[in-house]
């Protein structure tokens, strides 16, 4: 039957439970990693995913999902092995299909985002042989032997990567929308810093200095490929600084203090 | 023995829905699996007034899987306007294709429907249209002639203006114009829409789904019930999502004609021309003052414009008539219609541009009075909403300027422009206050309670959404708090039109009804429960005592809040003040800004971590307002000649700097029986007139035109008033 | 998108004879370029070679004592070379100036040299515009043109080159190395790479049809240490220049022994201030010596009706440009 039907045909008050433990059966969650797990999710979001026009396999390996297309439909059709986060997959594209395209459209890992199409807004970044690169502007026919990796496949198992753990923490998202670009590329810029690699801001084009600390500018220099309509920035830093430095960072918001409040009415 | 948890209301957990957002597993409506999917596109008129001769669309059907071209010839009637010049409101109908007029450059023509994405995008350039063309009317200067008053309240004045003019020691007489802006938010508009025996149901990205089902429903002219919307997740809408706009209309009328479920993502380059904007705005200011600073009199006159067949104002002059103290105001509002899309709602419509003028002509003010612009601020404090003339139900402005003053280090500050140099930088402060309204709405939930083994969950349902701002986890510790439960016991269910009505997410009025509602769906179970047990109604038990006192494994209550009388008496605002220092490159024009301080007095901050990232978020738009954001119009053909992200600015990483936020301690009961209040647009609010006015600071250069690009600062004289 | 062909040319010779074959074919490098204007519908090619795997990717030096920039290295591996941040520390800034750090490791410098224009009539199909639509007029002209050219241009296109990369190479001095149809090598000197408009405005370069670009040959280092590549635009980062310029000082005992100076965002072609560079020789570096080159160097400028701030920003941008480089080594 046609899933897009089913949404709402059972009682979800009765099916909840029950949908809850087929996903955490499905992500292999069982005795005290469900526990932590819950605690991790908390209960409110986990509610989320099993909500009744949630399709289980929002969490499914996501591979396993593949929406085939009959070939009929596709023009000058290409055969390509897509090696994405360790999985592969052999499928039949359109010679124009874009990787954003194929991870979105036909492996159900919408994780990437389609924020512009055109390469002006890097919500679609993702990790191909370990650099970052626009997804949307990546023909999926020319990938073709490489390892690239997204945002679902960052976490292991369910322990988040330090800097998906860092954007819960500092609250580097509102909307979630760019986010997965994002991190994606803050995984990668940790790697170019380690390597060495300038940026515009660097004072020192000439000598490479390894395994630097980047400052503020830089950090926001570099992240300045990945717009954020939110406007997170300030947060998407703070995570950042964290994970590069191991420093905790420290809000900057804080309440007035009833002196503060004194003074101001008084004076 | 309600025990607080470290989880209720006012602590900064993470966000409860957080984890599947940084894991990308967050669904957003064109992410869902549905089987039998196809894709549609939208086609665009390539001319701004006519109608359409003739419209060939055999090249695109002859295309390997197209399934459909739906065009004006082939498309079903629909609900149409019952005036000719209807206002732009939430359940506006949105009809498609009904004849051959062309009323804007970039008006949806066709939708074609295909079995791959590739297919329908390639067969949409096919299409061939020839079209009957006529002069269209796109320039708002040549045009003024047409301006009309659009409503009974776009003009408003008390005392005597030309009095307080006159009989002012100082005057400031300014023009201030605010460009064509874009909303944008990350998340492309986007529908997955299936028809089927007369019903619809659709994933898409909608701010309130109550009045968008009013609007599909009316627009096919089907019962209301028939029409449902999920979205759990919607990646910003800063506005543009609040209408429901023609996509939507599109491809549910593809799904009814071809039987399957379809798919429509609008282009990045169609939300430009087909998911609304803001308007260019001309702000016309009159400001008098006594030497003392005491304000006589305020005028602010706004010229703006609308569509040729649909109606919207932005009310740029609100906050004039309720900032200040005078005795005499005027405000008035123009439109002149244009072949231009209708503009709409964008974060803080009205209050975003209106503060721009006010806030920047205060700053002039202050400056020719030689006063500091904090001082002639308080000096023209109100506790009374004089436009209104009803008292505020709390105001903490002067709080708001006085704490800044402080945390910012304002006594740094040179009076003098260009005076504070660094190489070749110069370095000005601004200041600006902010003020926006905070609603409060008629909001219901559900909630359901379970006890299982000695402990309660809870699941919560409202057809609220949550658009970047929060409701997941304010809802969450909401119903922790009330309950008396942990958060991580708490499901919130939100996202679906068939939940509780709420007057979902947009005016700032989303988090007070949100969490009210919620509130009283758990009292109203607690009361309940206590009643069947004759319990007195003070009586202090743990709701899971209740529970088992009842004999009960689960439980349903529902609730509706809603404004008070006393609500009703007063204005209800939430206030601030923003801070910024910024560095200007002497020669090239560029300029960055260094760091801001914002102080908000917003009622009970249900979470300072989301409520933080609002702030933030609103500092960041207007931050783009001042820096580049614009869109313009191509003078010989009215298009938007820019038209990508490539050339709309909005701010980069690099652009911002370190925001720090002082919230007051307030509960504002006047305003909701929770004391909270609206700040998700109040920080957009003046920020504007902050930058601008630090710029001014360091330059000397008085800058009245948004946005402040290098080329135009480098244009710019400096005042000759600036030693 | 076009429906094209997909080809993967394993070795030069097979995409040479591929684009042979097809009129309409196009070579592929990063594609951030391509893709984008073939989403756009403004480029329609019925085949698309891939040459972004070819073994053109390595950095070596060269006879002239310079260093070679393989056509397929990407311009983040370029830019962050060690050699060529310590040779060329101009390029590498000018580079890292440029879109962003994931657009950086796609595109390959090939295709940045081929980069086409950001003029917004040439991406909007239902505009008027020579460069994309031969016989349609220029949009730009009678239009909005606050970010087109003040040298250069004619009537039948008023458009600006785009690149950042290329502002250097002008300034560096380079030749670019191709493979003719017919297999054949052959060099063309940087300043004769990219043309100007003329009557041909839909041409941006002298590449003959179906010519592979293989390497970028640079001349031996002379602006290692004073260097500075100075971008203005609409926003702090991810944003095409209004006008940039590169500027390269060598000194000996206080005196400009060579100059290397060009402009971005001014004209057709990246735009290469010879006469400055001559002015400049022999000079003392001062305030009054950089502003003299400023006053030399938009002396012949022609503003649109839009652009006028051009010819003010380009000079103070001139100035800056070279002090910062002058004082970076001191
Ligand atoms: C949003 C955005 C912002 C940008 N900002 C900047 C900026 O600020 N500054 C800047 O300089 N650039 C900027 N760029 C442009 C970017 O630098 C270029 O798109 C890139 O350099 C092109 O290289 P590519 O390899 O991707 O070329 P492609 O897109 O693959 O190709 C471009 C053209 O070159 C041809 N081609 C490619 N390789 C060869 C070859 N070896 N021989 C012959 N022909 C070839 C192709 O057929 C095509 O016609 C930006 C791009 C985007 C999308
Ligand atoms: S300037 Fe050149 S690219 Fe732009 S419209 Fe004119 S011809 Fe086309
Ligand atoms: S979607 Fe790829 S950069 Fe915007
Ligand atoms: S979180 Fe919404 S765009 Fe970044």
């Amino acid at each position: 039957m046609d899933k897009f039907d089913q949404w709402k045909n059972e009682d979800p008050k009765e099916k909840l439970t029950e949908d809850e433990d087929k996903i955490l059966n499905q992500l292999g969650l069982f005795g005290e990693s469900r526990r932590r797990f819950l605690g991790k999710i908390s209960a409110a979001s986990l509610s989320v995913l099993v909500s009744p026009f949630f399709t289980s396999e929002v969490f499914g390996k996501a591979t396993q999902s593949d929406v085939s297309v009959d070939p009929e439909v596709l023009l000058n059709e290409i055969q390509v092995k897509l090696r994405v986060n360790d999985t592969v997959k052999p499928l039949t594209l359109d010679s124009r299909t874009t990787l954003l395209d194929a991870l979105r459209e036909r492996l159900q890992l919408t994780g990437s985002k389609k924020g512009c199409d055109h390469g002006q807004c890097g919500a679609c970044t993702v990790m191909i042989d370990g650099k970052r690169k626009l997804s949307c502007l990546t023909l999926a026919a020319t990938c073709k032997d490489k390892e690239i990796t997204t945002i679902e496949g960052l976490a292991n198992g369910n322990d988040l990567h330090p800097m998906q753990a860092a954007f819960l923490k500092h609250d580097g998202f509102q909307c979630g929308y760019c986010t997965p670009g994002q991190i994606c590329s803050s995984v990668a810029l940790l790697e170019e810093a380690r390597k060495g690699e300038a940026s515009y801001v660097t004072e020192d084009f000439k000598n490479v200095q390894r395994n630097s600390e980047l400052s503020e500018e830089e950090i926001r220099e570099r992240m300045s490929g990945n717009i954020c309509r939110c406007g997170a920035y300030n947060n998407i830093v703070q995570a950042i600084k964290e994970v590069q430095s191991g420093k905790e960072e420290t809000p900057k918001w804080e309440f007035a203090t009833a002196e503060q409040m004194q003074k101001a009415k008084s004076s | 023995m309600k025990t607080v948890k470290a989880s209720g209301i006012g602590n900064p957990i993470d966000r409860v829905e957080g984890h599947l957002k940084v894991t990308g597993r967050a669904k957003y409506a064109s992410e869902f699996s549905v089987k039998n999917l196809v894709y549609a596109q939208g086609v665009n008129s390539t001319i701004a007034k006519g109608r359409i001769t003739s419209i060939d669309t055999s090249e695109a059907e002859k295309q390997k899987g197209v399934l459909k071209v739906i065009t004006y010839k082939n498309a079903e009637k629909q609900g149409t306007f019952d005036k000719e010049m209807p206002s732009f409101g939430l359940t506006t109908i949105a009809p498609v294709f009904q004849s051959r007029e062309v009323f804007y450059y970039g008006q949806y023509i066709a939708c074609v429907v295909a079995e791959t994405l590739e297919q329908a995008q390639y067969a949409s350039r096919l299409i061939k249209v020839t079209y009957e063309e006529e002069i269209p009317d796109i320039h708002l200067e040549k045009n003024k002639d047409k301006a009309y008053k659009p409503d009974d309240q776009a003009d408003y004045s008390r005392g005597d203006m030309k009095a307080g003019m006159q009989e002012a020691d100082v005057t400031v007489e300014q023009t201030y114009t605010t460009p064509n802006e874009h909303q944008h938010p990350m998340e492309l508009h986007a529908a997955i829409v299936s028809w089927k025996n007369g019903k619809v149901k659709m994933y898409a990205n909608q701010q309130i789904l109550e009045q968008a089902t009013t609007a599909i429903a009316d627009t096919f002219m089907i019962p209301k019930e028939n029409v449902q919307i999920i979205t759990p997740y919607i990646g910003g809408g800063f506005g543009s999502k609040l209408r429901v706009q023609r996509h939507v209309i599109m491809a549910t009328m593809a799904s009814k004609m071809i039987g399957r479920p379809v798919q429509i993502t609008v282009t990045r380059q169609q939300m430009f021309t087909n998911t609304t904007y803001r308007q260019f705005d001309e702000q016309r200011m009159r400001l008098g003052a006594k030497n003392d600073g005491s304000l006589t009199a305020l005028a602010h006159h706004t010229t703006s414009h609308t569509a040729k067949n649909l109606q919207y104002y932005e009310a740029c002059g609100t906050v004039s008539k309720m900032l200040y103290k005078t005795p005499n105001n005027e405000v008035t509002h123009r439109l002149v219609p244009l072949n231009m899309q209708c503009p709409a709602s964008m974060r803080a419509p009205g209050e975003a541009t209106g503060s721009f003028a006010l806030e920047s002509a205060m700053d002039e003010l202050a400056w020719k009075l030689k006063m500091d612009p904090i001082e002639l601020r308080i000096k023209n404090d109100t506790q009374i909403d004089l436009g209104a003339d009803k008292p505020f139900s709390s105001r903490l402005l002067i709080e708001c300027l006085r704490i800044g003053v402080d945390k910012f280090g304002w006594e740094k500050r040179k009076m003098e422009p260009g005076t504070n140099k660094d190489g070749n930088w110069l370095i000005g402060y601004g200041v600006s206050a902010a003020s926006r309204r905070a609603p409060y709405m008629k909001t219901s939930a559900k909630v359901i309670l379970k006890l299982k083994e000695g402990t309660v969950n809870a699941n919560v349902q409202m057809d609220a959404t949550d658009i970047g701002t929060g409701t997941y986890t304010i809802v969450a510790q909401t119903v922790s708090e009330y309950l008396g439960i942990p958060v991580e016991n708490v499901k919130v269910e939100i996202g679906d039109s068939e939940f509780p009505v709420t007057p979902g997410s947009g005016g700032s009025w989303g988090a007070a009804s949100y969490c009210n509602g919620a509130r009283k769906a758990c009292e109203n179970a607690i009361a309940e429960l206590k009643k069947k047990q004759n319990m007195a109604e003070d009586e202090e038990v743990a709701i899971v005592d209740l529970l088992e006192r009842n004999n009960l494994s689960t439980f349903e209550a529902e609730g509706t809040a809603e404004p008070s009388e006393e609500y009703k008496k007063h204005s209800v605002f939430s206030f601030g003040a923003n801070f910024t220092e910024v560095w200007v490159d002497k020669d090239t024009g560029m300029y960055r800004i260094k760091r801001m301080v914002n102080v908000g007095s917003a009622g009970k901050i249900l979470n300072p971590k989301t409520a933080y990232g609002q702030i933030i978020g609103g500092l960041t738009m207007g931050a783009g307002m001042v820096i580049a954001e614009q869109t313009k119009v191509e003078p010989n053909y009215g298009n938007f000649i820019t038209r990508t992200l490539a050339d709309y600015h909005v701010p980069v990483n690099l652009d911002m700097a370190n925001i720090e936020v002082v919230f007051l301690p307030e509960e504002d009961k006047i305003a909701n029986e929770m004391g909270v209040k609206g700040i998700g647009e109040l920080g957009i609010t003046s920020v504007a007139a902050s930058i601008a006015n630090a710029i001014f600071n360091a330059t000397g250069k008085r800058m009245r035109d948004l946005p402040i690009t290098p080329e135009k600062l480098i244009a710019a004289e400096i005042e000759s008033d600036v030693m | 998108m076009r429906p094209f062909v997909y080809t993967q040319a394993q070795n030069p010779q097979e995409a040479l004879s591929a684009a042979t074959a097809n009129e309409t074919a196009k070579y592929l490098g990063g594609g951030t370029n391509l893709i984008d204007l073939m989403k756009e519908d403004v480029e329609r090619p019925t085949e698309l070679i891939e040459v972004a795997d070819l073994k053109f990717n390595e950095i070596k030096p060269n006879s002239r004592g310079g260093f070679t920039l393989g056509a397929m290295a990407n311009n983040s591996d370029t830019a962050n070379h060690p050699d060529i941040r310590k040779n060329y520390p101009l390029l590498s800034m000018a580079m890292l100036s440029a879109a962003t750090a994931q657009i950086r490791n796609m595109a390959t410098n090939g295709g940045n040299l081929l980069q086409r224009t950001r003029c917004p009539y040439f991406y909007e199909t239902s505009m008027p515009c020579n460069k994309r639509e031969t016989g349609t007029g220029c949009g730009a002209r009678n239009g909005m043109n606050a970010l087109h050219a003040i040298f250069g241009w004619n009537d039948h296109c008023v458009a600006v080159h785009p690149s950042d990369m290329c502002v250097a190479l002008a300034a560096i001095g380079a030749n670019v190395q191709v493979q003719q149809a017919n297999g054949q090598l052959r060099t063309i000197d940087f300043s004769d790479f990219h043309r100007l408009p003329g009557d041909r405005p839909e041409k941006d370069t002298n590449l003959q049809p179906g010519e592979l670009i293989t390497a970028i040959e640079l001349p031996k280092p002379v602006f290692s240490d004073h260097y500075y590549y100075l971008k203005i635009r609409e926003r702090s980062s991810y944003a095409f220049a209004l006008i940039s310029v590169a500027a390269g000082l060598q000194m000996q005992s206080g005196t400009i022994a060579n100059a290397g100076l060009a402009m971005g965002g001014v004209a057709h072609k990246p735009w290469k201030l010879t006469d400055v560079e001559k002015y400049l020789k022999g000079k003392k570096p001062s305030q009054s010596t950089f502003e003299e080159a400023a006053e030399l160097a938009m002396k012949d400028a022609k503003p649109l009706e839009d652009n006028k701030y051009k010819v003010e920003m380009g000079k103070k941008a001139i100035v800056r440009a070279l002090t910062q480089a002058y004082e970076r080594g001191a």
